[in-house]
């Protein structure tokens, strides 16, 4: 054994340049692929980030059936003690509770179909980032209910903007018509078109008044420690939370299955990049292996006169794929490590394509992201293809007629 | 049906011993694939036997180049012989069928008084392993491994412990005057040390026979004489028998037997 490993490991020494070339393939292979997982992974976090800290929060909790039918009925009422024990939990850095309704929103000139979210503005601070994407004007507080904030785009639809008064109506919660004069504080430009255009925000306490529900609200968004989970989580909170069974606890995945839906796409397209690293992968091994085999044709028929086994010559050629892969990808797992440790620290700056990215929820610095698992995987798969690929040029030396590898020189 | 029964079970038995014991696998071999033969070989007097033996080479469509045309001949144990004749007579050809490298198209061979004729290939590998040692015209070494570690390749293939085979193979070294050599690699020795290398692999194991396709083709005549009496040395202490190939007529001198080849069939000395 120890003698054919001795055997495959010279042979790499032998011819260093090839043996050079193909580890340095390998790696590069690796290392690029952990990179590029790195990158996206970075940009995925970001994105979500970037998704959920703007309004939708990482598990939003509702009375049973209210993330279907968006109903004003299906309320929690009271919910002290349910905020109580949010409070409680180490894994949560904020709640914040709100009132969701559809409405109609009214200047002297046009109305327009909106979606009516009361919300505390001091505890809504805290899990979104709404109050910092006021372009003009000033986020709601506490002091003045009459305040509104409108999404910049329905502000002009309607042709409107700062200290202009407008109406929304709407129901009430006992059906009766709800109908209240505001006047506007700030408008909102996220980017995100379905925010600008179609977002009011109030006081939770002028939203209470406005639908009649005083004691209650349809949704507690929260905000989760940056180490938490946030399906994790909620499976957890569905466990200790009061009145559990009455409660509808929904990850960000759930409430916007959508947006979880292409990032997984996206994460598909990482396969395709896998794929074509393990084709490059092969490619070099195979290349450098059979060469090295079929220029020692004439060895192999001397290795098999004196009596060595089929097994054992495919053994040594396997040992020497093996070798390469091996070195190679711990030197690419070295490479992506240390790229991706350095860029996860300085950032890849993307300035030049952000206007492009923009709606996709990406900043123009991208922090690839470590991930040990992936570069596992990269490693494995990479290895995996360099002795698969042994194969060929293994079955090759080992079926050689002794005599005929003699004779040929 | 006992009778049956009996022989069969025994030959699985030394099925699985065959791995470990060379000589119950040649034994094994030709219990059974023997029969047609049997009656003509006298076992114990010939290491090797060759009966009407023939080869033909198919090269391309429907070309047909026989390389042997029947020869029958054998190989006293101990003996020292030499095949001779022009280029294209098939001397390797024989060498190679002898040593259990190649197969015949039609004839029989028998090694030690088995047929070795049609046994499949892992066999023959034993045989070779165990019985057999092979010096080529040239670059007969393993190009990675050192002096000693060539010579130690077979008994390692063999199983032969590392300290025994580490002792055997520096004596063997030694005894072929490469002392000062055992740790160069091929490529740091002269076409005849590396011959002499050769020579000592194939003899270290101790086996029956030393097959040597010429040896000395590539060695100038001092060294090839040398060589030669170092193998005649070896054939005389240690009882190997040594089958040669050869053009040169100073080794031709030498030998104990010498057998002439001419298109594939023997011929009287010329
Ligand atoms: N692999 C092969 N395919 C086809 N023909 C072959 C092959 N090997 C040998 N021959 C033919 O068989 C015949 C005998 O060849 P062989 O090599 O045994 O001769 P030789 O006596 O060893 O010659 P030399 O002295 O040149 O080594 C020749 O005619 C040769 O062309
Ligand atoms: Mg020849």
């Amino acid at each position: 054994m120890m003698t054919f490993l001795k055997i495959a490991w010279r042979n790499i020494t032998r011819s260093k340049r090839r043996s050079c070339i193909t580890i340095s393939a390998v790696g590069f292979g690796v290392g690029a692929l952990i990179f590029i997982w790195g990158f996206v992974e970075g940009a995925h976090r970001q994105m979500i980030e970037n998704y959920t800290s703007l309004l939708t929060s990482d598990i939003q909790i509702h009375q049973k059936g209210f993330h279907q039918s968006q109903k004003l009925e299906t309320h929690l009422l009271n919910p002290e003690t349910l905020l109580v024990a949010l409070e409680k939990n180490a894994q949560i850095k904020a709640n914040a509770p709100r009132i969701k309704a559809v409405g109609l929103v009214s200047s002297s000139e046009s109305s327009s179909g909106v979606m009516i979210l009361g919300v505390d503005p001091e505890k809504e601070s805290s899990v979104s980032t709404l109050h910092r994407r006021i372009k003009t004007g000033a986020f709601l507080d506490m002091e003045r209910d009459s305040g509104i904030i409108l999404g910049a785009t329905l502000a002009k639809n309607l042709n409107v903007s700062i200290d202009d008064k407008i109406v929304l109506m709407s129901q009430a919660l006992d059906g009766s018509i709800a109908s209240g004069a505001f006047i506007i504080q700030g408008l909102l430009d996220t980017g995100t078109e379905e925010i600008d255009k179609g977002l009011a925000l109030i006081t939770l306490r002028a939203a209470q008044e406005l639908f009649v529900m005083p004691r209650a609200i349809s949704e507690i968004a929260i905000r989760l420690n940056p180490a938490a989970e946030s399906r994790t989580t909620a499976r957890k909170l569905k466990d200790i939370l009061p009145q559990n069974s009455d409660l509808e606890i929904l990850p960000w995945q759930e409430v916007s299955p959508s947006f979880q839906q292409w990032i997984e796409f996206d994460n598909g397209f990482i396969w395709i990049i896998v794929f074509v690293v393990m084709i490059v992968v092969a490619i070099g091994i195979l290349n450098t292996v059979l060469m090295g085999v079929l220029e020692r044709t004439r060895e192999f028929g001397i290795l098999l006169a004196l009596g060595t086994k089929r097994q054992e010559i495919i053994t040594m050629v396997a040992w020497e794929s093996f070798f390469l892969g091996t070195i190679g990808s711990l030197m690419g797992l070295l490479l992506g490590l240390a790229l991706n440790t350095y860029f996860g620290k300085t950032g890849i700056d993307l300035t030049a394509f952000t206007k492009a990215l923009n709606s996709f929820y990406i900043d123009s610095v991208i922090y690839p992201s470590l991930n040990v698992t992936h570069s596992a995987v990269s490693v494995m798969l990479v290895l995996t293809t360099s002795i698969v690929v042994s194969i060929y040029p293994a079955f090759h030396a080992a079926n050689l007629k002794p005599v005929e590898a003699i004779r040929s020189l | 049906m006992r009778c049956e029964a009996q022989p069969r079970s025994e030959a699985r038995r030394t099925d699985v011993y065959v791995e470990r014991a060379p000589e119950a696998a040649t034994k094994q071999i030709a219990k059974r694939e023997s029969p047609k033969v049997k009656g003509k070989s006298i076992v114990g007097m010939n290491l090797i036997e060759t009966i009407d033996l023939k080869k033909t080479y198919s090269t391309g469509k429907n070309i047909e180049t026989p390389a042997l045309r029947g020869i029958s001949l054998s190989i006293a144990d101990k003996d020292f012989v030499v095949l001779a004749g022009p280029s294209g007579s098939g001397k390797s050809t024989l060498l190679h069928l002898m040593g259990a490298l190649d197969t015949a198209t039609q004839g029989a061979i028998l090694f030690e008084g088995r047929d070795i004729t049609n046994i499949d290939i892992h066999k023959l590998t034993t045989l070779r392993l165990h019985k057999i040692g092979f010096v080529f015209q040239a670059y007969n070494l393993i190009s990675t491994l050192t002096a000693l570690e060539n010579v130690e390749y077979t008994m390692l293939l063999q199983g032969i412990n590392r300290r025994t085979r580490r002792k055997k193979s520096i004596d063997t070294l030694q005894r072929v005057g490469l002392d000062d050599l055992i740790h160069r690699f091929p490529q740091e020795m002269s076409g005849g040390q590396q011959q002499r290398v050769a020579v000592a692999r194939a003899i270290a194991a101790e086996p029956r026979v030393v097959m040597a396709d010429e040896p000395t083709a590539n060695l100038d005549s001092k060294t090839a004489e040398s060589l030669l009496e170092l193998m005649q040395e070896l054939n005389m202490e240690k009882g190997i028998t040594f089958i040669f190939s050869t053009h040169d007529p100073m080794i031709m001198n030498k030998a104990k037997r010498l057998i002439h080849l001419k298109d594939g069939k023997i011929t009287p000395a010329a």
